[in-house]
């Protein structure tokens, strides 16, 4: 890592730890005049990016995070069977504008159902769903067009909401870029890599600028680069007023979020569903 | 209509950008019509008839089966049911006439001495009923290989049913037979309009199955109530 990758590592881990941006530019300032002025390795003279933005935070604080808006969604034991086996129990969820909701647990715990009943997509066998505004969904996978281009599915999903084509167009690749990823060109969908596609399938989601986002693992195959994009923009929907719901895994993500929903059956924790409400908030 | 124009419009592009299938739904009624070109000619046309109806059918199939995972995030993107169905019809009825002109032509330079007003009919009809015919069973039978076993059993049905027998009416492809039959063998006008008001109630009655089908799959949930921004 260069001394370039190494201050715009740094400049995300302060976005990410929400130091003011003001702080924040200050910080990446001084530490490339210090770099350019002194020389050296930066890892020899600060340390880690990552450490160094800890020890930042330390020292100058970090920005209040805007307050939390009107709820947004409201689940509310949510009961969901197959056959005899009970996948959901009771589930319940409330996130306002402005707040990232992880949904996790074990494999098979109904993470995936519990969204997609959230988005309208299933019917529930008890409980309801209250959504304040327009709902965007994004699958684990699937869900995109194989023989259509990346400016074609803007422009469908644009369609949808009365949004011309060029415009369409401009606002997924705009998207697209936040996640690292120029849109542009002539390849059809099925030729994209598996990482790519989930750009599409997220790019989607986000194009018809809803107030409640519903992400179900969508980082599937993303590089750490990505990865990284990928919870930056989350951040910038948080911070714009997007309730987010993200179901995932990757428990070491769970600090970037205001509240959790573990849907792991009682047994299996020694908690019973609907799970808790944490993180951040 | 901009929504409903935009489904069809990229059902037309992404089932054009499919070569090999093109190519193939090219094909199937070409070899339909080249098979019984030495026996007697209107067994050939009825066979190219029923090879564009089938063609078209598993294009509308494969259409359908493609989609279902796109068409629930495109409900939420805005789209009402009825703009993705009907869209979809639209794109495919444009694919099957548009597959439909070299099969007109065909029999032209052959020098085949039949109506081709008859036979321009006889086509509309098989693309009429095939496209909401496909897209039905893509509906229903969400695995492509089921729907295409299904299709293929229809078909030979409908090859091998006696026409002049009662049920053969419930066949979807008997309209472009009848008028087949008229169009080569110079019969009276009643082959004509029963083909015609036969392809016309069964095309409206897939569409409406379509239509049903599709509206219960993306209905609006009732567990789901939306308020707007407060």
């Amino acid at each position: 890592m260069n001394a370039d990758d190494w201050l715009r590592t740094l400049t995300a881990e302060l976005h990410q730890r929400r130091v003011a941006a003001d702080a924040a530019r200050h910080v990446v300032a001084e530490a490339a005049t210090h770099l350019r002025e002194g020389g050296g390795d930066p890892w020899v003279v600060f340390g880690p990016p990552q450490q160094y933005a800890g020890a930042v935070v330390e020292s100058i604080g970090t920005a209040p995070g805007p307050r939390p808006g009107p709820v947004r969604l409201h689940a509310a034991g949510i009961t969901k069977k197959y056959g005899r086996r009970t996948v959901l129990h009771d589930a319940t969820l409330t996130v306002r504008a402005g707040q990232i909701a992880a949904v996790v647990g074990a494999n098979g715990c109904g993470k995936s159902t519990f969204l997609r009943i959230c988005a309208g997509l299933m019917s529930p066998d008890a409980g309801e769903v209250t959504v304040s505004g327009r709902l965007g969904y994004c699958p684990q996978s699937g869900g995109t067009a194989d023989f259509l281009f990346a400016d074609e599915h803007f422009v469908l999903v644009g369609a949808g909401q009365g949004v011309a084509r060029g415009p369409a167009r401009r606002a997924g690749r705009a998207a697209a870029r936040q996640l690292g990823w120029e849109a542009g060109g002539d390849v059809q969908a099925r030729h994209l890599s598996g990482g790519t596609r989930q750009k599409l399938n997220l790019t989607m989601s986000t194009l018809s600028a809803p107030d409640v986002l519903l992400l179900d693992e969508p980082y599937q195959g993303f590089d750490q680069g990505t990865y990284v994009n990928f919870w930056d923009q989350l951040s910038r929907l948080r911070d714009a007023g997007t309730a987010v719901v993200v179901v995932t895994h990757l428990l070491n993500q769970l600090d970037r979020v205001d509240i959790v929903l573990d849907l792991t059956p009682a047994r299996e924790t020694g908690w019973h569903a609907p799970g808790i409400q944490g993180g951040r908030q | 209509m901009n929504r409903l124009v935009t489904v069809a419009e990229m059902t037309l592009r992404e089932l054009l950008r499919r070569r090999g299938v093109l190519l193939l739904l090219l094909l199937m009624p070409l070899t339909f019509y080249l098979i019984r070109r030495d026996a007697y000619l209107g067994q050939s046309v009825r066979s190219l008839l029923l090879g564009v109806g089938w063609a078209v059918s598993t294009a509308a199939l494969f259409a359908t089966t493609a989609a279902r995972e796109l068409e629930p995030r495109l409900r939420l993107a805005g789209y009402r049911p009825h703009h993705l169905y009907l869209g979809r019809m639209l794109g495919l009825w444009v694919v099957g006439l548009v597959i439909s002109v070299p099969f007109f032509l065909l029999p032209m330079v052959d020098g085949a001495d039949l109506r081709y007003g008859g036979l321009a009919a006889a086509l509309l009809c098989s693309v009429a009923v095939a496209a909401p015919f496909g897209m039905l069973i893509g509906a229903l039978l969400p695995r492509e290989l089921e729907g295409t076993l299904l299709l293929l059993t229809v078909v030979t049905v409908q090859m091998l049913i006696d026409p002049a027998g009662s049920g053969a009416k419930l066949t979807p492809f008997w309209s472009s037979r009848e008028i087949a039959t008229w169009t080569v063998d110079d019969t009276d006008q009643g082959y004509l309009s029963r083909g015609l008001l036969h392809g016309l109630v069964v095309t409206a009655l897939l569409a409406l199955g379509v239509a049903a089908v599709a509206s219960i799959r993306l209905r609006r949930r009732r567990h789901l109530r939306h308020l707007p921004v407060g």
